[in-house]
């Protein structure tokens, strides 16, 4: 399978007072097609940062970490702001989608970016919300969602783009258990059928039971990095 | 376009706050508006007065002839040459003999200036043919202020005293055959205008003047030893009381501008403020960093736009009504020296228009820009997570 991420010697150390705090120590791994993978670990084990890195939102501060043959330290703002743009999607805790905005403009914000005519953007959107089932929300504002609709709109909003890596920050830690594993359901099935690279931010048992290879963090250090067999895979 | 189709949702999406900001902004669009049009049309007025009135097309002075100077007047006169005199009786030139007397209403004395015009001319709306039609031995015209001032009416009959060329002292009582109406006070306070040839056989000066009036015909250009003084001169003081007065005014709109703007300052401070997350989210999907500060500073312009709309929404009609009825001036205002009509009438120019919609759209733009400056320095992951930077 095609590597999309290596990471090399990566340390990332974060100013706190007088001193440093180490987020992440030497880290060393790599990431290929298609993969469903997540970061686990307790809270400050540093899976937040690791995945802020890898979607080029921060910089390491040793070592180095390319993304789909980008150094994401060496990117300009306008070279990582592209990267993120056309080949990386976000699913965050929270959902962020703009509260101003409709679902569909919420959709098609990423494709706006892009500048792509108005006729493809809606065909996009389209597809899109129909991946996730919600098309008949299409014109509803955020606010009027249930938590479960919000998250779905914001895999939508990260998809819409086809992006080859998918990085999602606890995205079900807001969601019941039903609407869980319903948004897990259909990233798996985008994973399966798009060849998206999944990697998530976790530690909610539900999610785990859906990876494909969990990486186990501690104190920014990498102390598991095991593959699942596809038949210990929780279904639904 | 980006930009201004996202600043447009956001604006629309803040309601009754963006409201509020678009409120404010577009009162001040429309009071600059109005006020300089006030300005402009009082501009227009006191020039169109002035040169009706008082200065014509220019004017012809003797050298050594000083307005401010009434000792400057005994020395001020010469005999008309005779090209002067053919332009004079082509009515391209209207003689004006100036000198100082003492008047006498009620028992009290009061210096007065003389002045001397042809009953014939028509250079000057002064309404000199009274002169001739009266019928009075001795008539006299003077401005509402000047009777206000010695409590004279038309028929009353006031006592003068003055010199001749020689400095003795001589008297007459003239009768006040009519009194003008006029928004030029230079031409009213504190003068009487007789008819020009009983001015010079008073003051012994036949054939002379202090100053020609210029008329449309005249072609400028001094006649020596005439000095000519064209309207730039000649209205100086008058625009530079004009540019006062727009300069005060400036100080008054651009406080309420003020105002206005900090409303916009003010919510694009919180705006930046309680939008982290958005900001971090924009930044996620793949805008860069300014791309993000055009978006707010987008914002700032856009709610300058808007207060234009709404102000020519609500101001349109109401500063065409005002150009249309006037503005009446309060009645002190015929004391404060300067041409001022008793109700001006705005006058909005195209060029005004422009020039404040620029004004508005520039400052707002830039009072957004100043906060939205911060969004480059912010760090996304903190902003992803509402951190307050």
């Amino acid at each position: 399978m095609e590597s999309i991420i290596q990471i090399t010697n990566l340390t990332k150390q974060f100013p706190v007072g007088t001193g440093k705090f180490t987020a992440l120590r030497e880290i060393n791994l790599e990431f290929h097609r298609g993969e469903f993978t997540g970061f686990v670990g307790p809270s400050g084990s540093g899976k937040t940062t690791l995945l802020n890195i890898i979607g080029s939102l921060d910089t390491p501060t040793e070592g180095e970490v390319l993304v789909l043959g980008n150094s994401v330290a060496h990117l300009t703002h306008k070279q990582s702001a592209q990267l993120r743009n056309k080949h990386l999607g976000f699913i965050f805790q929270t959902y962020n989608l703009f509260p101003v905005y409709t679902v569909y403009e919420n959709v098609e914000f990423a494709l706006l970016l892009q500048h792509l005519p108005a006729a493809e953007r809606r065909k996009a959107v389209m597809d899109a919300l129909e991946w996730v089932g919600l098309t008949d929300k299409a014109q509803s504002k955020p606010a009027q969602l249930s938590g479960g609709e919000g998250q779905r709109v914001a895999i939508a909003r990260a998809m819409v783009k086809r992006p080859a890596i998918m990085l999602a920050d606890e995205p079900t830690a807001n969601l019941d258990s039903k609407n869980s594993h319903h948004i897990l359901q259909t990233m798996k099935q985008l994973n399966e059928e798009l060849e998206t690279t999944f990697l998530f931010a976790t530690h909610d048992e539900k999610v785990m039971g859906y990876l494909r290879r969990i990486i186990s963090l501690e104190d920014g250090r990498v102390v598991k990095d095991e593959e699942i067999m596809m038949d210990k895979i929780t279904e639904g | 376009m980006l930009a201004f189709k996202l600043a447009f949702k956001n604006i629309f999406g803040a309601g009754f706050r963006t409201f509020l900001n678009i409120a404010v902004l577009s009162f001040a669009f429309v009071i600059i508006i109005w006020h300089n049009g006030v300005i402009d049309g009082w501009n227009q007025q006191a020039r169109r007065d002035t040169i009706e009135w008082e200065i014509g097309q220019g004017q012809l002075w003797h050298p050594d002839f000083d307005p401010l100077d009434y000792l400057s007047y005994p020395d001020a006169h010469a005999p008309l040459s005779a090209p002067i005199k053919a332009l004079v009786d082509e009515g391209q030139l209207a003689p004006i003999l100036i000198t100082q007397a003492s008047a006498f209403p009620q028992g009290r004395m009061q210096g007065v200036i003389l002045k001397g015009i042809s009953p014939q001319q028509h250079i000057l709306k002064i309404p000199s043919s009274k002169l001739e039609t009266s019928g009075d031995e001795a008539p006299a015209l003077i401005g509402t202020r000047m009777a206000k001032d010695i409590k004279m009416k038309e028929g009353d009959q006031l006592l003068l005293r003055w010199r001749d060329k020689n400095g003795t002292f001589d008297a007459l009582e003239i009768t006040i055959a009519g009194v003008f109406n006029c928004n030029v006070p230079t031409i009213d306070g504190g003068q009487i205008w007789l008819p020009l040839e009983r001015l010079r056989e008073m003051t012994g000066l036949p054939g002379e003047a202090t100053i020609l009036v210029a008329g449309d015909g005249y072609g400028g250009g001094g006649q020596p030893p005439w000095i000519f003084k064209n309207q730039d001169y000649l209205l100086a003081d008058l625009d530079m009381i004009i540019q006062s007065k727009k300069g005060g005014g400036a100080i008054i709109y651009g406080l309420l501008l003020i105002i206005a703007l900090l409303a916009i300052f003010d919510t694009q401070v919180l705006s930046i403020f309680r939008r982290q997350k958005e900001i971090g989210t924009y930044i996620a999907l793949g805008m860069t960093r300014w791309q993000v500060v055009g978006i707010f500073t987008v914002e700032g312009s856009v709610y300058s736009i808007l207060a234009i709309l709404l102000g020519a929404l609500y101001g349109g009609p109401l500063l065409w009504y005002s150009a249309k009825v006037g503005w009446a001036m309060p009645a002190a205002s015929t004391d404060m020296g300067i041409s001022i009509a008793e109700r001006i009438y705005p006058v909005y120019g195209v060029g005004l228009i422009l020039f404040t919609v620029l004004l508005v759209v520039l400052t707002a733009t830039i009072v957004s820009f100043l906060p939205a400056r911060k969004i480059a320095r912010l760090n996304p992951t903190d902003a992803l997570k509402g951190k307050v930077q």
